[in-house]
Formats: structure tokens, sequence, C-alpha cells
């Protein structure tokens, strides 16, 4: 098999083309583009999305949804911010009571989704909805804004181009991968998602699989909120608001199955790399504001396309 | 119709079930039960000014919700109906008011863009093979970017008065028209899935593609029908808000109407992952919601609070539905024995 | 339910950090028995001082009640559905900030047509409509001034970028508008090189200021903010730049703002008046629903590019120099107005 074979069938590389192109034509359009300050702000701005794309991967891989992605988000990310600035509660310990916070929001609908039998849509539609709720009335929509200085200067320092925040999510994908591909729940979680039956006929506990997917979405969610509050420098109470269609799209352009059983972490990551280049390409190509959503349309379907015209050649070569 | 545990690929799932059924009657009974729940404590709850109000909101809701609904009947997803939705709108507002096209050939040409949208989409996803929550994510960038480029999002609020007037129109006293029309579409829906050849072959090649293309179903063809309907059905509900608002705005409709377009749909027992569809519980699902919103709002729920007991709420009455059901199951189980 | 809610509400006034205490109720002629709403549009932080002027306007001008309500999310149908629900509970008259500038007009309208008084206030209306008047900030106005003062801080030359709000949203137009207009003015010295719409959402704002600040600050000599929010990002990063070469002028008083501009990383932001607004709002709104009082035709209304029934609530340009003072000059202007009130606008039996 040729390399040229080889590299065609591989999920992503039709997105790693596309955002090869990209760069190239970024580069060429300002001459700013391959700046340290720039390419640092570029690898800073998709931290958050990494996560969150990664929260909604797990559960996709079982063939859930998690609509409470965001209001996961919102919550941990003022509860972090409130202890911390309330309570005076130190950072070594706000962090784990984040993604304590954050698990539990995703146990709690993992067991409803369980034991009551009801889809998972509908129960993480209902919490998203109390937890945003539980936000708002806590915060009456004023953020905290007395951060600890540490945290701040965790979301702004940067070692030539790269971030701080981007060690979290870097982790986070080795971790991911890992459990996916060579530990037993990790497979057990995908062997469920690709055939329920099957997988419970060779001893699979669905009640297991389910809640184990759903306890991961909010804890990465929770992660991602810390990040959040971290590079906002201030724990809003609209963090989140904007995650849950950014969550499928990542996984999804990425490759993983809606119906799941199959996901992809390397794709996830360049679907969020990719929409972020986009995004950040067109400020940067000082497009006219009222054009902005329709290149946004435009060029997610000319990476969609391109990976599809790779697929199609790799399958018919 | 069946419970849907999640990852059950059982047979009894597959089959295509259609309105009607022991899981509507459940949401109907919990529907009610909230009504009197909130005109109990708040009389307000039944005044002929919130009845009316809530009908025009409901009206919109469900005709959002069977847009969704025809797609989610083929396997698919239309993430694009708060998209065709709002480029009705402001087409519909540019034909009445910079050209000043009669009304009813204003909303006529809105109509006709909405299905031309979906078809676009219908047509983009069998010819590409790319999945339709892809595809429509895409394009409801693409129709949303496009009006903004045409119309520099300037809102057109000198629309002939009969527009907002129809909005305003009460019959009896507290039904909106809107309703009414939202309903009558129901029943067109309705005949259509449970009575035509058509609906027939859209429910079977969103159960089983492959199976129903071995039994002669068009597919694609019925995939692009799906989609077209579901723009037409997306404009329809951009004239009702343009109805409810006197004006066209750019503001309207796009993401807002993403959520509500699914939530009404699975309430009511329609499978996302195709082939079962209900349209009494599309109505009564998207009527749940709305209720539950009104009657907190009228209970004087805290604002900020108020998320919160509407997603418990929620929770309650989904609850409630499903244990009826197990119970009028184990029922059936036990008398049948 | 409602205990809830009243203790939720206690908490949350008495939680207040900006504690205007007007103590003013020049001659009301004794307590009115009506419900009066401020409704914002949506859950931000800018309404928050509406809370407390509506319960000091209860206090001063002896009201049943002057409630605080706020949408779930900053969408219109909510609003427009809190609205109705509120109106059905017997709620007389509406202080409302637009959820829409359009599209609020049906409800006003229905509003009316069953005997209920509403008001614009923060942010107007577009004509036609059917509110009785509209206090708050004129949009256009506001802008135009905002970045003449920019330009002034720029030394009168060079390249600057508009951060801008939705761009669905009427305002964002005229905002637009209102700054090519003084860019205009400089005859070319001035040059408007890049407009970034769509950063009223934090995370959106937090990445496109980034990603401009990140790709063109050595081109950019100043900028100018019409939002809230990306008046506090644009002022994080530009403190997290260490950048005072680039001039910015934002608007509202968040406290990362005027911090900036102490330290001096922002040139000045454009102060609104929403305590006044919301203060000022349910006097009036009082006066309208007890029917004592109807609004003057020939009033001295300033017309804006919206509305011909403007009046402005109070606008400033906050700098280091009147960083300690502003509050109390606002809260002068607040007097002022409400004192003049009943005789300039109104025609009362």
């Amino acid at each position: 098999m040729t390399v040229l074979r080889r590299l065609l069938l591989v999920e992503w590389s039709g997105l790693a083309l596309a955002i090869a192109v990209g760069v190239v034509v970024l580069a060429l359009i300002s001459p700013n583009f391959l700046t340290e300050f720039n390419l640092y702000v570029m690898l800073r701005s998709f931290c958050v999305g990494l996560l969150v794309g990664f929260a909604q991967m797990v559960t996709l891989g079982v063939g859930q949804m998690n609509i409470a992605v965001g209001a996961i988000g919102g919550l941990v990310a003022i509860a972090f911010g409130g202890i911390m600035e309330k309570l005076g509660v130190p950072i070594i310990l706000a962090v784990p009571v984040a993604l304590l916070i954050g698990a539990g929001g995703g146990l709690i609908n993992g067991l409803l989704t369980v034991r009551t039998g009801i889809n998972g849509f509908i129960i993480t539609l209902a919490t998203a909805s109390a937890f945003t709720g539980i936000n708002f009335g806590i915060t009456q929509s004023i953020p905290f804004y007395k951060m600890p200085a540490p945290l701040v200067a965790f979301g702004e320092r940067h070692i030539g181009i790269f971030p701080y925040l981007l060690v979290a999510p870097l982790i986070v994908a080795a971790v991911l991968s890992l459990f996916f591909a060579r530990t037993v729940p990790g497979r057990q979680l995908l062997a469920f998602g690709g055939n329920a039956q099957a997988a419970e006929l060779s001893g699979i506990a669905r009640g297991k699989v389910v809640v184990l997917a759903h306890v991961l979405s909010g804890t990465l969610a929770a992660i991602a909120a810390v990040l959040a509050v971290a590079q906002l420098g201030s724990a809003q109470p609209t963090i989140g608001a904007d995650w849950l269609l950014l969550s499928f799209a990542a996984p999804i352009i990425g490759g993983a199955a809606l119906t799941g059983g199959y996901i992809s972490v390397l794709g996830t990551m360049f679907a969020v790399v990719l929409i972020a280049l986009i995004e950040n390409g067109l400020v940067l190509a000082k497009v006219d504001p009222y054009w902005v959503q329709f290149l946004l349309g435009a060029l997610i379907l000319a990476a969609v396309g391109l990976n599809r015209w790779r697929a199609v050649t790799a399958g018919a070569g | 119709m069946t419970e849907e545990a999640i990852g059950d690929v059982s047979v009894q799932r597959r089959r295509a079930t259609i309105g009607g059924g022991p899981a509507q009657l459940g949401l109907f009974v919990i529907l009610i039960g909230f009504w009197i729940f909130f005109s109990s404590l708040a009389p307000g709850f039944l005044s002929s000014f919130n009845l009316f109000n809530l009908g025009r909101e409901v009206a919109r809701d469900i005709v959002i919700g069977f847009a969704q609904m025809v797609v989610l009947a083929t396997g698919g997803m239309n993430l694009a109906v708060g998209s065709i939705g709002v480029c009705a709108v402001m087409t519909a507002g540019t034909l009445m008011q910079t050209f000043a096209l009669p009304v009813p050939l204003a909303l006529a040409g809105a109509l006709l863009l909405g299905a031309l949208l979906g078809w676009l989409n219908g047509f983009a996803i069998v010819r590409s093979g790319v999945n339709s929550f892809v595809i429509t994510l895409a394009s409801a960038n693409l129709f949303s970017g496009a009006m903004l480029i045409l119309t520099r999002a300037v809102p057109l609020n000198a629309l002939p008065p009969e527009v907002g007037a129809f909005g305003r129109l009460k019959l009896a006293g507290s039904v909106s028209p809107l309703l009414v029309i939202a309903l009558v579409i129901g029943a067109a829906l309705f005949v259509l899935y449970r009575y035509s050849t058509l609906g027939r072959r859209i429910l079977a090649a969103g159960a089983n593609p492959r199976a129903a293309a071995m039994s002669g179903v068009p597919v694609n063809r019925v995939i692009v029908i799906s989609h077209t309907l579901s723009g037409l059905l997306a404009a329809v509900a951009g004239m009702m808000v343009v109805a409810r608002l006197g004006a066209a705005m750019p503001a309207v409709g796009g993401e807002e109407w993403l959520l509500p377009s699914f939530l009404g749909p699975v309430l009511g027992g329609t499978l996302l992952s195709g082939g079962a569809v209900s349209v009494i519980g599309t109505v009564l699902g998207a009527a749940l919601v709305t209720t539950l919103r009104s009657g907190l709002l009228v209970l004087q729920i805290g604002s900020y609070w108020l998320q919160l007991f509407l997603g418990l709420i929620l929770l309650l009455a989904v609850l409630i539905d499903r244990y009826r059901g197990l119970y009028a199951e184990r029922m059936r189980v036990v008398r049948s024995s | 339910m409602t205990s809830v809610d009243a203790f939720m509400r206690a908490v949350a006034v008495r939680s207040f950090v900006c504690g205007f205490a007007l103590t003013l109720g020049a001659g009301f002629a004794g307590a009115s028995d009506n419900k009066i709403a401020l409704i914002p549009g949506g859950p931000h932080p800018y309404f928050a001082p509406w809370e407390q002027a509506a319960a000091d306007a209860k206090k001063a001008f002896g009201i049943a009640a002057v409630d605080f309500k706020v949408p779930t999310d900053s969408k219109l149908n909510l609003q427009t559905e809190l609205i109705e629900s509120l109106a059905a509970q017997g709620y007389k008259a509406f202080g409302i900030f637009p959820g829409d500038a359009v599209g609020i007009n049906s409800t006003v309208t229905e509003l009316k047509s069953n005997g209920i008084a509403a008001a614009a206030l923060a942010g107007c209306t577009q004509d036609p409509t059917d509110v009785a008047l509209c206090l708050g900030t004129d949009v256009y106005n506001s802008a135009y001034l905002g970045t003449k003062e920019l330009i002034k801080a720029m030394g009168g030359k060079g390249n600057i970028v508009h951060l801008a709000g939705l761009l669905v949203d009427p305002n964002t137009t005229l905002r637009e508008n209102a700054v090519q207009k003084a860019v205009d003015e400089t005859k070319g010295a001035v040059k408007l090189i890049q407009t970034v719409a769509d950063t009223d959402a934090q995370e959106a704002a937090d990445q496109k200021i980034n990603a401009l600040l990140g790709s063109q600050k050595d081109q950019i000599d100043g900028m100018i903010a019409t939002g809230y929010i990306p008046s506090v990002v644009a002022s994080k990063s530009l403190r997290t730049l260490g950048d005072k070469r680039i001039k910015f002028v934002g608007i509202d008083d968040d406290k990362i703002v005027l911090d900036a501009i102490k330290d001096g990383f922002v040139a000045g932001t454009m102060a609104q008046n929403p305590y006044g607004q919301g203060y000022i709002g349910a006097y009036v709104l009082d006066l309208l629903a007890s029917g004592t009082c109807t609004m003057k035709a020939d009033a001295p209304w300033i017309k804006t590019p919206q509305t011909a029934h403007f009046i402005d609530s109070g606008t400033m340009v906050i700098n280091q120099q009147n960083l300690t003072t502003y509050k109390d000059d606002l809260k002068k202007i607040t007097a002022d107005i409400q004192g003049k009130f009943k005789t300039t606008y109104m025609t009362c039996k």
C-alpha cells in the first residue's frame, strides 16, 4: 500500500489537510499570522473547545447525548469561582471540588437515564434547565470577579507559542485515547454504543456503561469550565451557554457516529482546531461582518466535502 | 407505543407507530393534570388573555416541532429549521414591504422559498452521502448568512396592517387562528403517516434504510421529500412569527428554534433514530413545555429560579408518564395471564 | 413557591453593593395601588441596579409594587411571554428594555389596547411604536460621542476598529452608522479598518477580540466598543497585553473597565444611567397607570434615528479625571430629571 493510500485511509486526514490549507492561506493573507503572539492566541482559543468536544464525544460513544454539557459547565464555573471568592477556598482544593460537581451532575444524568429508562435526550434537557436555573439563582447573573491571581496567570502565561492552558486538553486527549483503546471499561463503552444488544448478551452491564459515560462527560465539562474561568479571568454565569452546538459538531465532523460505537479523539481535536481556525481566520481576514456567517457555513461544507472526497477516493481506489 | 430503553435495538421499537397509543394518552392526562394544578393555584391561568397567548406560543412550537419531526422520521436531523424560518420571514417581509406584493402572494413566495431551501438540504444529503447533521449545520450558517448579506439585518416593520391584525385575531374570545392552523397541519401529517403510501415509505426508510431499499422504497427520494416538507413547515412557523410580531425581523428563528424543535417530538414519542413518529405526541409535547413555562410564570416563581423549577417539573412530568406506562404494561400482563 | 420568591428577592436586594439611596419623593400625593414591573432584556449585569431602583422608587413614591422581573434568557419570545403573563396577573404598567427594538412593538400595542401603559427604558423601540416614552441612552449619540472621545485620545489620527454587538440587533446598525459618522468627520485622518460584530457574548468576545489583537495589534491605534461585554473583554485583553499604546473607549461601568481606566490601559467609557432609568421609569409609569398624568405631545422630546419620543437619561464619558465622582454626577442627573419630569413632560390633573 502506498504511503498516500495509507494516509487517505486515515479518518481525519481530510481534516488535517483542510487545516494545513487554511494555515497557508491565512499566513499569506495576514503578515502577522505566523507571529509568536498570534500563534499563542490561536492555540489558546481552542483549549476550552477541545474539552467541550471531548465531553460530548464520550456520550456519543455509548449512543447517548448530553444536552446538559453547557449547563454543567456554567454551574461548575460559578461554583468554582464562588467558593474561591466568597469562601476563600484555595485553588488546590477548589479544582477537585469543581470536578466533583461536574462528575456529580453527570452521575445524576446517568442514573436518571438508566433507572427510569427515559431517553437521555429528555433527561439531560431537563437537568440542563435545572442546572442553569441553579446557576442563575445563585449568581443573579452577576459574575464572580475576584479570581485568585495564580489562576488568572495560568490562563494567560505561555512558553513561546504554547499557552499553559493547552496542557490540560493535551493530557486529557492522551488519557482518553488510552482509555478507549486499552482499558476494559473504555472498550466496553464503545462495544455497547456499537451494538447494545450484543454487548449486553456478552455481559456488559448497560447501567454501568451509561452511567460511566455520563460521569465522564460531566467531569470533562467541569475541566472545560475551570479552564474557561482561568481564560476569562472571572467566573461568568454565561460560561457554557454556547457550548451545545460545538460539542456535537466537533466529534461528528471528526468522524464519530451519532448512533454510537465509534469515536475519534484525534478527529475531534482536528475538528475543533479547524472550526477555531475558520473563526479566527474570519477576523484576521477582516471579513465584512455581514459575510461572516455565510463563509463559516461554506468553509465547514468545504472541509467536510474534502474529507468525504478523501473517504470516497480511499474506498474506490 | 413501546418504551425506548437506550441502546435497546429491540424489534418492537422499530415498528412504525403513530399517535394515539398509550404513551400519548399519558401525556394528555399529564397535560390536563398540570392545567388543573396551575389554574387552581392561580385562576388567571385560565383567563382568555392568558389562553390566547398560550395558544399562539404553542402554535409556533407545534409547527417547529413538526418541521423537525418529518426529518426525524427518516432517521436524520434538520439543524437548519431556525435558519430556514428566518429566511422565510425576511423573504415575506421584503416581498410585502419592498416590493409591495399583496400579502397572499408574499406568503406563497416565502413558503416556496422554505420548501426550496429544504429541498437543497435533502439534495445535498443524498448526493454527498454526508450525514444530515453536518449538512444542515453548514447550510444553517449558509442560509442565515445569505439572509444577513442580502438584508443587511434591517428589520421591516412597515408591513400591511392585515398581517399584525391576523396575529391579534381572537376566535371565540381566546383561540388564535394560528393554533387552528397548527392543528390542521397536524391532522394532515397524521393522515400522511398513517394512511398514505408515501408516509409508510418514509417511516420504512427511516426505520431500516437497507431493508426499505430492498423492498422497493425509493429511499433517496423519500429523504429529499422529507427535507422539503421540513423546510416548508419551518417557513409556516416563520409566517406565524411574522403575524405575531406584525414585522419581519432578522433576529427571529435561528439557533433559538433548535431545542424546541426537538423537544416537542421527542417528548411526544418520536424516535430520534427514525422510523416512528407521533403527530399527536408532538402536539402534546409542545403544549406541555409551554404550559409548564406559562404556569410557572403565573405562579410568580422568582425570575432567576424559574429555570430550575422548569427542569424539575419537566423531569417529574416525564417520570410520571414513564411509570404510568410501566404500570399499565404490568396491569396488561397481569390481566392477560 | 411565593415565599421562596420573596426570600430570594430579599436576599438579592440586601446583597446589593450599589446602594444609591435617593430619598426624593418630592410631593407625591399619597400611596398608589398600582403594580409596576420593570422588565430587562434578560439576565445581564447591566440591569442589576434596576432591582435597587425598583425598591427605592416603591418606597419613595408609595407605589404598591414595583417588581424587577427578569426573563429566563435574553430571548424576545421569553420576554413577551413574561410580560403577557404579568399583564394577566394585574400589573398596570411596564418599564421594558426592548428584547428587540422592532419585535416588542406588537406586545406593546396589545398592552395599550388593554389599557396598560408601557415605557421603553435603557433602550428604545423603533417608531411607529405605542410606548408612552423612551427613557434611556441615545444609542446613536453615545456611540458617536464615544468615537469622538477615542479620536481625541488618539490625537486625531490613526486606525480604529469597532467592536459591535449582535448583527441582527437594530441598535447595532445605528451604532455602526454613528461610528462611521465620527470617522468621516476627521476627513481621512482616522480610518475605520474593521468592524467585528457579534461580540456581545462572553466566550465569543474573548475569542474574537484576542484574535484581532493577536493578528493586528500593530496596525490598530484605537478601538471603540459599543457593547457591555466587548468593553469588559477588551479592557482585560489590553491589560494582559500590557498595552497602553492602543487607545480604547468602551461602554458601561463594569469594575474591570473602571480598573483598567485607573491603571491607564483604557482611555474612557460611556456611562449610562441604569439606576436612574429604573427609578425615574417607575415614577413615570406610576403616574401614567393611575391616569393622573399623560405625556405632553409638545414636550421637549429629542428626535433620534429610532424614535421621536426620546428622553435622555444622562450619558457621560468616564475617564481618569472623573473616575471617583461620576456616580455622584449621575445621581445629580437622576434627581434633576425626576424633579422636573412632571412639569416638563406631562400634563397632569
